[in-house]
């Protein structure tokens, strides 16, 4: 294991303005970027290896990022899913619980998929929500099945990696 | 390390069990289900990948299922991706295309690793740099090197992969390359180093290197040119000439000289997506010649001309060279 542990207290003072100014240029919004800031050395914090820091600042950014990431996700799918929950008769329209329920699922998926290229995304979630054979699915996609076949085993491989990452 | 650990089921497998699955899932005859059981039977992690494939594969479609409202969870995920992407690409921080934090913390210093490698290259793609001091740097398939130049020596770490490096003069900074398995210093050269699942191997093409093993008490050794060593755990051994041109994929070739063609498909196989396989019937024939890199499935094809074989294609990445007959 590396010999210099990470003094978080020095990381800490010495990185947390200029973080907490990262995250305000992209988020545009200075309590988000607080609470992101916050999250950030939290992780850093949960981390248990012991990383030698040559570069502090291109290490916070990176955990920085994915939590910008996770909060945009969060705020897209969450626009997404009331757009598409407006054309629904009232009686089928989820409770606010449900919908906090599903939109936690939605997420622990998007999250699977995250980084899939747009139509490896669109073969594989056509087959697994509806079922969809192969071939209906290359015909609504007007590609041949043979690139479905390979879309959706893309797709999985994808999956198994980010949650069984080696 | 504990047993769980050293049973991660490597890409390829991984690979197989999907095919399997989607092969069986199409109401499969029984030589199927039958030849797919064999497979799994064949080793545990064969069985562990296997296991895994499905329970996500229930899992995803259960849980994309479970929404309520025709199309909701596909509109859904399908826009959310899409404007999350923009949103992305607008902030400029769309390199991290791997994915939020939760999916980064679940990592372990692998994809750290990839994320911050200087230099780097995907699988079938081979890259030439030229660094600062004028080192030539290439790199193989599926490889990442990072490079720190420091007044006192230039050092490259090599991450995973192959790379062939020809050196600068510079008798003030000493040119090292480190890796998992040991330190390797350029006494004015050209070399090739590789670093496999469980060892590294270093052939010198020109001038010498000196080869420090990893784990201290081992003494360190100097292969001069046209010498191949394997440096592993147990230290360094030297390696009788092989069948294959070592730096040929410099030169976009593999270069064979009466090599088995198991070895042969092997190597090939890093050059690709998916599985590779080779009938054992015809794994010790053998085989010489020069071949070209940019297309394997190309290169493939081109086996059946001088061998008594056959290449079937049972899907993009399910391949096998088999007897013909």
């Amino acid at each position: 294991m590396a010999s210099s542990t990470l003094d978080i207290d020095q990381l800490y003072s010495d990185h947390h303005g200029w973080l907490h100014g990262w995250l305000r240029s992209r988020l545009g919004n200075a309590a988000d970027a607080a609470d992101l800031a916050q999250d950030t050395f939290l992780r850093v914090l949960l981390k248990q290896e012991l990383l030698e820091l040559r570069t502090p600042r291109a290490f916070l950014r990176t955990i920085a990022r994915g939590l910008v990431i996770d909060h945009w996700r969060r705020e897209e799918l969450e626009r997404a899913y009331l757009e598409s929950i407006a054309h629904l008769p009232e009686a089928e329209t989820p409770s606010a619980e449900t919908r906090e329920m599903l939109l936690e699922l939605l997420e622990s998926i998007a999250r699977l998929l995250d980084g899939l290229k747009p139509k490896v995304r669109s073969a594989f979630l056509l087959a697994q929500c509806e079922g969809l054979p192969h071939a209906q699915v290359a015909e609504r996609l007007g590609v041949s099945v043979r690139s479905v076949e390979r879309y959706v085993a893309e797709a999985l491989f994808h999956c198994y990696q980010a949650r069984y990452a080696e | 390390m504990n047993a769980s650990a050293e049973l991660q089921p490597d890409a390829r497998v991984v690979k197989q069990a999907i095919q399997w699955m989607l092969r069986l899932s199409g109401g499969a005859d029984p030589a199927a289900q039958e030849a797919c059981a064999r497979w799994r039977a064949q080793r545990a992690e064969h069985e562990l990948a296997w296991q895994r494939v499905q329970s996500l594969n229930q899992e995803l479609r259960s849980g994309l299922q479970s929404v309520p409202g025709s199309r909701v969870a596909l509109e859904t995920l399908e826009k959310g991706s899409q404007r999350l992407q923009r949103r992305q690409a607008l902030k400029l921080l769309s390199v991290v295309a791997l994915g939020g934090s939760a999916l980064w913390l679940s990592r372990d210093l692998g994809p750290w690793q990839r994320w911050s490698a200087d230099y780097a290259s995907g699988i079938g793609e081979r890259k030439r740099f030229v660094l600062a001091d004028g080192s030539k740097l290439q790199l193989n398939t599926d490889t990442a090197v990072d490079v720190f130049f420091a007044p006192q020596q230039r050092l490259l770490v090599l991450q995973r992969g192959e790379i062939l490096v020809s050196t600068a003069r510079d008798p003030a900074r000493p040119l090292r390359v480190r890796n998992r398995d040991g330190l390797f210093e350029a006494l004015g050269t050209r070399f090739v180093l590789r670093q496999n699942a469980s060892d590294t191997l270093l052939s010198v093409q020109q001038g010498a290197v000196a080869i420090a093993p990893r784990r201290l008490g081992q003494t360190s050794t100097v292969a001069e040119a046209g010498q191949r060593y394997l440096v592993d755990a147990n230290g360094t051994t030297p390696l009788a000439a092989s069948g294959m041109d070592s730096s040929a994929w410099a030169e976009g070739l593999i270069v064979s000289r009466d090599m088995r063609l198991a070895d042969f498909l092997a190597e090939v196989a890093r050059y690709r997506h998916g599985h590779l396989g080779c009938d054992p019937l015809v794994a010790d024939l053998r085989l010489s010649g020069v071949f070209r890199l940019d297309d394997t499935d190309k290169l493939l094809d081109l086996l059946p001309r001088t061998l008594p074989v056959r290449v079937m294609r049972r899907s993009d990445w399910w391949v096998t060279v088999e007897a013909h007959t």
